[in-house]
């Protein structure tokens, strides 16, 4: 449990996080500053935010944990799993969800293949949010618990409600400016941390030597690429198939949590620039997390669990004030998945299920309502369902698992939507929902397909080529769709330049 | 300069006068935690934390007001 400065600094992070969500409050007016936040936010601070809800704290504890356990390779998540598919997403993908004014992705696919696409896009992510709403409450109650001694359930309702409030008053605004916080703390005390813990283990070739000679199990710790028949999750055919060419473009192209930032943008080149500077961002995020999980190995040696790595380096190296400091970043990290989350889950229901199928055509003050009431009963469902996580401890691996079988079938929807005009609405249509049914079927029978424990880089890979196949089949048969529907919606040359008719 | 342009600067420069002192109150909580600290390492740490923390907010409190100024005279 934290004590002194460190409690202090904790509670003083939560109250403060909160003070500042409700000042944001006062830039909400009308439906789009709540979803987009007025269009008007910098590119370095929807940049920072990206990369903060990206990394949040349950990946920075099992990142540092997997680089206790299987090394360096593990970086390849925050390098080719991010940098290339956000400079594709920044200079292919963002200029026209931004041109076509939209608010979300399912929004982008209802235009382009049908209503139906839109509506099975959409009701899937809201599942896997409102799914992941429980986990992270629960996990932050788990945190609270930890450090200061709080009861779980007063953990629970106090995360709720500070979170609940500021994204309730704020919108997207309040959640990414918290997330600027966040990522300036996380930074400095990250830097600190790998500082210490150099000088600890007495420089990078000490630690390199010392871990070189401690069994054979860390002879590939320093290996970047592991071979296929690696035992470690990361051989290199699943990153470069299915990490690096589908994960990491339908996470960074297809994720409404993240391309909904870019869209608060105040025009289109801080939208693109907003990308290229996360991308910037995320080659710094292999240093300030795996290389303490590296450092664990020689100073915290034989951890059973790879996961206490982090948390024990920053209790035994970090000096008073910055270990306070660093879990408020922590769990200012939960803080920022919980409340993408809620913003993320309200815009696509308001926009995608309320406004379309509900209500059509009211005035903007009745759907920020919407959105706002959205908001709150998402947090009383998160609440609701958090306890469920406690009887289930591989629920988090579970969902994640879940994200896997509809990752690769949306990128391959709209990968082929936008770079083949000959895409029809049966052909987007099918692609998604035989490309999720695979991806499931796969899951179920993996054993009989695939030798490593948690295959999932390997399903979203095979899941998206069928989508892609299946896209190809049923389009090449069916009806295609003239030049006008098309219009704004398929690659031309033109959305290279500033030329604003496509 | 169109209205809307500058109520969207004034809105920013609001935003990072904000966020600058949330930055800078806790750079002067880690500035004390100093006192906390055992080691010389431990000291300089917290130190240059604290000071960076300080500087980072502290330069967006005087960007954001300057903004502010600028464009409310216009």
């Amino acid at each position: 449990m934290l004590a002194g400065i460190d409690y202090f600094i904790v509670i003083a992070y939560i109250i403060g996080m909160l003070l500042l969500g409700l000042y944001f409050k006062k830039f909400v007016n009308s439906s789009e500053d709540y979803f987009l936040g007025g269009k008007s936010l910098p590119f370095w601070a929807i940049g920072m935010s990206i990369v903060v809800s990206d990394i949040g704290a349950l990946d920075f504890v099992g990142v540092s944990g997997q680089a206790y356990r299987y090394g360096i390779s593990v970086g390849n998540f925050d390098w080719v799993g991010s940098v290339p598919a956000m400079l594709l997403a920044a200079f292919i993908f963002i200029p026209y969800f931004w041109r076509g004014g939209m608010y979300t992705i399912p929004e982008y696919l209802g235009r382009r293949y049908n209503q139906k696409v839109r509506t099975i896009a959409s009701v899937t992510w809201i599942l896997f949010f409102a799914l992941d709403l429980g986990v992270l409450f629960w996990a932050s109650a788990v945190l609270l618990n930890v450090l200061m001694g709080w009861p779980i359930w007063i953990s629970i309702v106090s995360t709720a409600g500070v979170v609940g409030l500021y994204t309730y008053f704020g919108g997207i605004t309040a959640v990414i400016m918290t997330d600027v916080v966040q990522f300036v703390i996380m930074f400095i005390g990250g830097f600190a941390l790998v500082f210490l813990s150099l000088y600890e283990v007495g420089g990078w070739d000490n630690m390199v030597e010392k871990i070189a000679t401690m069994g054979p199990e860390y002879r590939n710790h320093f290996d970047i690429i592991q071979p296929q028949n690696t035992k470690s999750p990361f051989p290199w055919t699943g990153i470069l198939f299915g990490l690096t060419f589908v994960m990491a473009n339908a996470y960074m192209i297809g994720n409404q949590s993240i391309v909904q930032r870019c869209l608060t943008a105040k025009n289109e080149w801080h939208a693109k620039a907003s990308m290229i500077f996360g991308s910037a961002l995320k080659m710094f995020i292999p240093i300030l997390v795996l290389f303490p999980g590296l450092m664990a190995v020689v100073v915290h040696p034989g951890l059973a669990d790879g996961d206490q790595a982090l948390p024990l380096m920053i209790k035994s190296i970090l000096p008073p004030g910055l270990v306070g400091l660093m879990f408020a970043a922590f769990f200012a990290g939960l803080m920022s998945s919980v409340d993408s989350l809620l913003n993320s889950t309200a815009t696509l229901f308001t926009k995608d299920i309320y406004e379309p199928f509900i209500k059509k055509g009211a005035d903007d003050k009745h759907y920020l309502k919407v959105g706002q009431i959205t908001t709150l009963v998402l947090l009383v469902i998160g609440v609701a369902t958090s306890p469920i996580s406690s009887d289930f401890p591989g629920i988090y691996v579970a969902i994640q698992t879940f994200m896997s079988y509809f990752q690769g079938p949306i990128f391959s929807i709209l990968l082929l939507g936008i770079f083949w005009k000959r895409s029809t609405e049966w052909g987007g249509l099918s692609a998604l929902v035989i490309g999720i049914g695979f991806a499931v079927y796969l899951n179920v029978f993996k054993e009989q397909f695939f030798t490593i424990e948690d295959p999932f880089l390997y399903i979203s890979w095979w899941s998206f080529l069928l989508g892609v196949i299946i896209n190809i089949s049923v389009s090449s048969l069916t009806k295609k769709h003239t030049a006008e529907q098309l219009q704004g919606l398929v690659f031309s040359s033109k959305i290279l330049s500033k030329n604003k008719n496509l | 300069m169109e209205t809307n342009e500058i109520n969207a600067g004034i809105k920013a420069a609001q935003i990072n006068n904000a966020l600058g002192f949330f930055i800078l109150v806790f750079g002067c909580i880690v500035l004390f935690a100093m006192i906390y600290t055992e080691t010389f390492i431990e000291h300089m740490t917290d130190m240059i934390a604290g000071l960076l923390l300080i500087s980072i907010g502290g330069g967006m409190i005087w960007k954001a007001r300057n903004t502010i100024k600028k464009l409310k005279a216009k």
